[in-house]
């Protein structure tokens, strides 16, 4: 599955290069995506208003239509997400809790396999052998996304220093309770930022629902380009980058809330 | 004879000298912005040629910063400083460093170049041909006991802490600057490869003499190595500049006090060579274990304490040439004042 | 080759009569016979896909690094740029390749903007890191035996920064197999054109074959681009840097 795995998005980039120092102010610089994003979709608003839309653009440029495909959209991506969060992070755990190095070889193996598969295939070719619409969408997305939470499950729990582990061990804690209260809270902001990139990706590939009927805000810019109607063309493009920025943002946020203070 | 009155002429005489040159550092301050106070104030200082120098001082005291301003890592805020009486701050500064010596605690080897590469490199920006490289990464290695064979082609992480502290002295003297700048070259590393490294180092020093800068904050290393050392307290105040064995005897104040601690008779003996002392005829009653006519007073009274005789026995290349008691080395430890002094003046 | 998509990946679920049929009318032969009739053109598109990923990573391998090192010591420029790239690999490829269809049309040319604009946060940011990352010590050693900013910026930082840059470089080719893909949709070259193919003869005998073909090509070429990667990082690495 192509995509990078443990990029930082706009917002980490913005937290981790601060520490508030000369310059913009720490709050400003939370919330710049945020206005980027309210700028530019005002800025579109302004400029659709001002154009003479013709009868099939109105049919598409009009509060009814573009929230429908928004909803069809946010619906898709999130409970995708929420669906791989619940899948991926229990096998990310087995995984590292396997002492088999075969399977960890196969896990691996799949993994790089996965990275390298486009997403498009992916869902064309479940499209194809099974149905289109809105489920085979939305298994396409927890195929896509599974990865690089359970990569960054597998990551983060192996990143967590073994001398604390033992520690806990030697408190007396048993395996599950170390994992509860040690190793998962240590491994958060690695698995958190795997899920942030999963939400993204999922967004991303639901652009590409459209093409199974599985609706979204693809749906637009398709239409757009086939009947050659630019502004629906670019309200729709607009739409998803936006939505698709924002959401990274709320991502961000939440990550910085559920971090254990400390780390 | 190269014309001292252009830039390249000044680093070109500089790089003539072998032997060391003199350093004099004329009221020296440096300011950083926005702090109350400066981390040096009005440091002066002369370095005669050949000696090594030891900075003392404890963490925070601005006796790096002081050793950063001879190569203008730091700039200095005012003041002068001129090295074989030529000023280095109208000078280039990567000129300059090219011709100063520096060996900074954590080495700073290049990890992807090799070591015989490493040593190479100020050679290299010399214009030195490659048979002349060679030929002194060789030399080098040989003189911080690192076989070229074995160590030329290796990487730095393929080597010890304490081998590659060697090679770091050994990049520094590849271009055979005449002054040396070293800040706690042996800091990182163990005890044991300190004391061997130091000891290293003063021989290759007495062959060499170059004119050196050696920073630490290990009083005992300072005794050991320096020519003169200079006692710094906060903001680079020289609290005492002298010899060793001076500094022990005299401390100038309770300050310089704290630093030999304990027992300064025994490391005032330390310094001091058998030799030196009043050694009557041998005594055939002394005990067997005998000491030799090189080694330190320490180690005469170490003897004695140790066999409670009240005389041992002194050697010389293996025969028996007299015998020392504790009254001669006590009145060795009186006589390291004016007489000494009055010899040296 | 049928297993990618099968019962073990959709248990027991919505197996129609429909599935079941696509299923039993695929078989080796056929896939076979489909590969060999088409031989020339997989090569051509996969040579296409190729050269357009190689040609983008190339690009952004160029502009990316120099945009590290220009701002690798200036924070608000830094800030800037990366927040940038990490907002443009946001927005869904889709998007942007309808975005700049109205300016740059179909085809190549779009594709490769595209490409870049992507490829340039894993680029970017691995060359702020990799040069930030030389360790203090060695800027310093490398400072006091007289080596110019530039110099060492050239003959130590990028050298050691090198293994970080190739990783980055190797994540952004990564990205760009599988974005190329989708560039299809707006005719852009490579191996996309079968994936699309197939959804477009859906419910054809071929549409199976076009997409399985169009699927399993990336997933080759993209491994096997990227231990070329892991190659060419390794020779031009010094040996020094192995961990």
């Amino acid at each position: 599955m192509t995509g990078p795995q443990v990029v930082p998005s706009a917002t980490t980039m913005l937290r981790t290069q601060s520490a508030p120092r000369r310059g913009m102010p720490v709050l400003l610089r939370r919330l710049m995506p945020l206005i980027v994003v309210a700028v530019v979709l005002v800025l579109t608003y302004v400029w659709v208003s001002s154009l003479d839309l013709d009868s099939i653009e109105q049919r598409t440029l009009n509060a009814d239509y573009i929230t429908a495909r928004i909803g069809e959209h946010l619906v898709l991506s999130i409970i995708a997400s929420v669906l791989v969060a619940v899948l991926a992070i229990p096998a990310g755990i087995a995984v590292s809790r396997s002492r088999s190095k075969v399977f960890r070889g196969v896990v691996i193996g799949i993994a790089n396999i996965g990275q390298a598969t486009p997403a498009i295939g992916v869902v064309i070719l479940l499209a194809i052998v099974w149905q289109t619409g809105f489920t085979t969408a939305l298994l396409a997305l927890v195929i896509y996304s599974f990865l690089p939470v359970l990569q960054n499950t597998i990551a983060g729990l192996a990143q967590v220093d073994p001398s604390i582990r033992e520690s806990a061990r030697g408190m007396g804690m048993t395996p599950s309770q170390v994992l509860r209260r040690v190793e998962l809270p240590l491994a958060s902001p690695v698995i958190l930022a795997g899920l942030r990139t999963a939400l993204v990706f999922a967004v991303g590939v639901a652009t590409v629902a459209t093409f199974i009927n599985a609706g979204g805000l693809g749906d637009m810019i398709i239409n757009g380009l086939k009947l050659q109607r630019y502004p629906v063309l670019v309200v729709g493009a607009i739409l998803v980058a936006s939505i698709a920025v924002l959401i990274d943002w709320a991502a961000g946020v939440v990550e910085d809330i559920v971090r254990p203070k400390g780390l | 004879m190269p014309d001292i009155t252009t830039n390249t002429g000044v680093l070109t005489s500089l790089a003539a000298q072998q032997g060391g040159v003199d350093i004099v550092l004329d009221h020296i301050t440096k300011q950083y912005p926005g702090q109350q106070r400066p981390a040096v104030e009005d440091f002066s200082m002369r370095v005669e040629p050949g000696e090594l120098i030891m900075f003392v001082g404890p963490s925070g005291c601005g006796k790096t910063t002081t050793m950063k301003m001879i190569n203008r890592i730091i700039e200095p805020t005012s003041g002068s400083i001129r090295i074989n009486g030529d000023d280095v701050l109208s000078l280039d500064g990567n000129e300059l460093r090219r011709h100063i010596g520096y060996v900074i605690q954590q080495i700073g080897l290049f990890p992807h170049f090799t070591i015989a590469e490493n040593i190479a490199i100020v050679p290299k920006l010399l214009g030195w041909s490659k048979a002349r490289i060679a030929e002194r990464v060789d030399e080098l290695l040989r003189t911080v006991q690192l076989d070229p064979g074995t160590f030329a082609q290796r990487y730095p992480r393929q080597l010890s802490g304490g081998q590659q502290q060697r090679v770091g002295v050994a990049r520094a003297l590849a271009a055979d600057p005449p002054v040396m700048l070293m800040d706690e070259p042996f800091g990182a590393t163990d005890p044991i490869t300190r004391e061997k490294l130091q000891a290293e180092f003063l021989r290759i020093q007495a062959d060499i003499g170059k004119t050196i800068i050696f920073v630490t904050h290990d009083f005992e290393e300072a005794i050991r190595m320096g020519d003169r050392i200079a006692v710094l307290s906060d903001r680079s105040q020289i609290e005492q500049f002298d010899t060793p064995a001076r500094i022990l005897a005299e401390p100038a104040n309770d300050y310089v006090r704290s630093f030999i601690g304990e027992g300064a008779a025994l490391k005032r003996l330390a310094l001091i060579p058998v030799t030196d002392a009043r050694i009557g005829s041998a005594d055939a009653a002394a005990p067997a274990v005998t000491v030799d006519e090189h080694s330190s007073l320490r180690e005469a009274l170490d003897t004695l304490v140790l066999t409670g005789a009240a005389r041992v026995n002194v050697t010389r290349a293996g025969a028996v040439v007299g015998s020392i008691d504790q009254a001669a080395i006590s009145a060795a430890l009186g006589s390291e004042g004016p007489a000494r002094r009055a010899e040296e003046a | 080759m049928a297993t990618k998509a099968t019962v073990s990946l959709i248990p027991g679920t919505g197996l129609n009569d429909e599935t079941g049929a696509l299923l039993t009318g695929f078989n080796w032969e056929d896939l076979m016979a489909f590969l060999t009739r088409r031989a020339d053109d997989i090569l051509e598109l996969t040579r296409d896909h190729l050269v357009v990923v190689v040609v983008s990573v190339v690009l952004a391998a160029i502009i990316g690094i120099g945009l590290g090192i220009l701002v690798r010591n200036r924070r608000i420029a830094r800030t800037t740029v990366l927040t940038a790239a990490a907002v443009a690999i946001t927005i869904p490829s889709l998007a942007l390749l309808a975005l700049l269809s109205p300016v740059l049309g179909l085809g190549w040319l779009p594709t490769v903007v595209a490409l870049v604009f992507y490829s340039l946060l894993p680029v970017v940011r691995n060359t702020v890191v990799g040069l930030r990352e030389v360790p203090v010590s060695v800027l310093e050693s490398a400072r006091g035996m007289g080596l110019g900013p530039t110099r060492i910026l050239f003959t130590v930082q990028l050298p050691i920064a090198w293994p970080v840059i190739m990783t980055g470089i190797r994540v952004a080719a990564q990205l760009t197999v599988g974005i190329a893909a989708i560039a299809a949709y707006v005719a852009g070259p490579g191996l996309g054109e079968y994936i699309f193919k197939g959804l477009s003869s859906l419910g054809s005998k071929n549409a199976l074959n076009y997409a399985l073909t169009g699927t399993v090509a990336v997933i080759i070429l993209a491994l096997v681009l990227d231990g070329i990667l892991v190659l060419v990082a390794r020779l031009t690495t010094s040996r020094g840097l192995r961990a």
